[in-house]
């Protein structure tokens, strides 16, 4: 269990690596660093990191790019270094796979959080189990399609059932529009950011304990949701 | 605008013409009774040849002055004066003479076709003019048409400029100022309670001198920002005195020891330099951002060379030149431009971009130039400047 964790950071700013190499490192976990996109995904194959923090704008193989490279031989959780006023590209990044993003500047205690959210996924996934998911407040029986949440069984129709289990199975991560369009009703559903507002509006209203003030499901503003199984 | 403008010219051109027709008429009657007075004294001493001329004179000038109806006005008055006042028997319209009934015949025809002739000749004239006139507005319009567009088009461009530049300078910005945050935040979670991270006292000096290091680094980049905005409004006083020019190298020289260490100078001054009347200090910067490009992408063994000449009467020419890779042709007037930079330079040390365009600014409100001169590729940089001695 307590192997040390492998980070790649990628990034073309010197300054940035640097602090962000010096930092980890003094946390315990084995950190390398590349400049840009081309040189990222040759470390990702001799150094097999188990997380990837990437900047976006980088010459040659942009973050963007990256992550699509990325998922298309693993699921190794992917955070996003983004600035204000580039949420488009976030989104973009998110779709084309990214786990979770954070702006710059940030903070040491902020991006440690993710890092640790998404390794702890990453482990989650290795050994998640088909029948029974539990996870924080929530337990899911796939088979009896039963959602117990703090130990109250909640009865949720069969859309509302498939949206509440592709948010718990990526708990942590963000979840574009997109995303969560494309994953419970198809890829021709892909526009209607109307129609999942309605659904999570009656899911948030059976789960949550004020669904005025939503603690699983939370909104990250223009870009789309971000499940916490935790209260 | 072009139709209400159109209507207008038509009402004008109506009103005028109106006011033009009344005058043709009064021409006509004033003047043939101007020759019939003139002439009528001496009825029995002149030929009737010398009247008619004299009255077909009238015709032909109302026909063209005034067009085609107070010509035939003026013709129909000069056949019944030329017949009452000057064909015998005299006061009458009754014509004696048959070879005067000939003469009478010839007037009236000679008038008509004259008459006609040449107000028709002023109406093609007139509308010559008017097509004229109308080619010159449609040529205004489209003029002003063409200017509006390249406006449309320069404000497009100057606000995808704007826009560029932000970028450039929010990216410089957040930078340094995401890691000093993340040094600060691992410096702060160190000396709290519940520690998960302990950093010896090397770590922590080296994170500290580097968050002092990103912040000047931001406060140059603020610096650089405010007097590049200065020179660019036109607001850069510059403080004009005579000054020795190996001065300013010195002081140039020394600002840049630190980043000089070691390094080889080489400074080929000519003979009796003239005083220039510059800012010392001003100049002494563009000399420091020159020095400095030169140390930043040459290799540290090779030299710099500093060389000042009298390159032509009343101007100076300084240059700066390394043995580093030199500037790529394609961009040696770009790298002049603010937030420019060579992307994939090798270099480890990274400019803001700014540094040239102050130095273009500072030379050319001393009515200089500066550019990268020609050299073959791989033989380094060569940046001259020229800057005029000035008078007082």
């Amino acid at each position: 269990m307590n192997e040390v964790k492998k980070i790649l950071i990628v990034d073309d700013e010197a300054q940035i690596t640097w602090a962000l190499r010096r930092t980890l490192s003094a946390h315990h976990y084995e950190v390398r660093t590349a400049a840009d996109g081309l040189s990222a995904l040759e470390t990702f194959n001799d150094f097999q990191p188990d997380l990837v923090i990437t900047d976006l704008s980088m010459p040659e193989v942009s973050g963007l790019e990256l992550c699509r490279r990325l998922r298309k031989f693993t699921q190794v959780p992917i955070i996003v270094l983004s600035v204000k006023g580039e949420e488009k590209t976030k989104v973009e990044a998110l779709d084309a796979g990214a786990d979770d993003y954070i702006t710059k500047p940030f903070g040491m205690d902020e991006l440690l959080a993710r890092v640790r959210a998404g390794l702890r996924r990453s482990n989650q996934v290795k050994k998640q189990e088909e029948t029974v998911l539990e996870i924080g407040d929530f337990h899911i029986d796939l088979a009896t399609y039963q959602v117990f949440v703090r130990g109250e069984e909640v009865h949720l129709t069969p859309k509302e059932f498939e949206l509440l289990v592709f948010m718990v199975r990526n708990y942590g991560r963000v979840l574009t529009h997109r995303t969560l369009l494309g994953a419970v009703w198809g890829g021709s559903y892909t526009e209607q950011t109307e129609y999942l507002r309605v659904f999570l509006r009656h899911l948030r209203k059976k789960i949550e304990p004020d669904p005025s003030k939503p603690v699983y499901i939370l909104t990250e503003p223009w870009v789309g949701y971000r499940f916490n199984p935790f209260r | 605008m072009s139709a209400i403008g159109a209507l207008y010219s038509k009402l004008e051109m109506a009103q005028f013409g109106k006011a033009n027709k009344l005058l043709g008429y009064l021409a006509a009657i004033f003047g043939i009774g101007l020759i019939t007075l003139a002439l009528a004294p001496f009825q029995t001493h002149i030929n009737s040849t010398t009247v008619a001329l004299c009255l077909l004179l009238v015709v032909l000038i109302v026909a063209t002055a005034a067009g085609s109806r107070p010509a035939l006005l003026a013709s129909v008055l000069g056949v019944l004066s030329f017949n009452y006042f000057f064909l015998p028997p005299l006061y009458t319209l009754t014509i004696a003479d048959p070879q005067n009934w000939i003469a009478f015949a010839a007037f009236f025809i000679t008038a008509m076709i004259a008459g006609q002739l040449s107000s028709y000749a002023r109406r093609r004239a007139d509308e010559a003019q008017m097509q004229k006139k109308k080619i010159e507005a449609l040529y205004e319009e489209l003029k002003s048409a063409f200017a509006k567009a390249s406006e449309a088009e320069a404000l497009r461009q100057s606000e995808k400029l704007k826009t560029a530049l932000l970028d450039a300078v929010t990216h410089d910005l957040r930078t340094p100022l995401t890691s000093i945050k993340v040094l600060a935040t691992a410096l702060l979670e160190n000396e709290s309670e519940h520690q998960n991270l302990e950093l010896d006292l090397q770590s922590k000096k080296e994170f500290l001198e580097t968050i002092v290091k990103e912040t000047n680094r931001l406060n140059d980049f603020i610096e650089g920002l405010v007097e590049l905005a200065q020179i660019e409004a036109g607001a850069f006083g510059l403080r004009l005195g005579w000054e020795e020019i190996p001065e300013i190298i010195e002081a140039a020289l020394s600002r840049a020891e630190r980043m000089l260490k070691g390094r080889r100078i080489k400074i080929n001054l000519e003979e009796n330099l003239p005083l220039v009347r510059v800012d010392s200090k001003a100049l002494a910067e563009v000399i420091y951002t020159l020095l400095d490009n030169a140390a930043k992408y040459s290799p540290a063994e090779a030299p710099i060379e500093i060389s000042v000449k009298q390159s032509q009467e009343g101007i100076v020419e300084i240059a700066v030149a390394d043995h580093g890779p030199g500037v790529p042709k394609e961009f040696r007037e770009k790298i002049f431009d603010k937030f420019f930079r060579i992307e994939k330079s090798e270099s480890k040390a990274k400019g803001m971009g700014l540094g040239l365009a102050i130095a273009k600014g500072i030379i050319e409100a001393h009515g200089g130039k500066i550019w990268v001169a020609e050299r073959a590729e791989g033989s380094g940089a060569r940046f001259v400047f020229l800057i005029p001695i000035g008078d007082e």
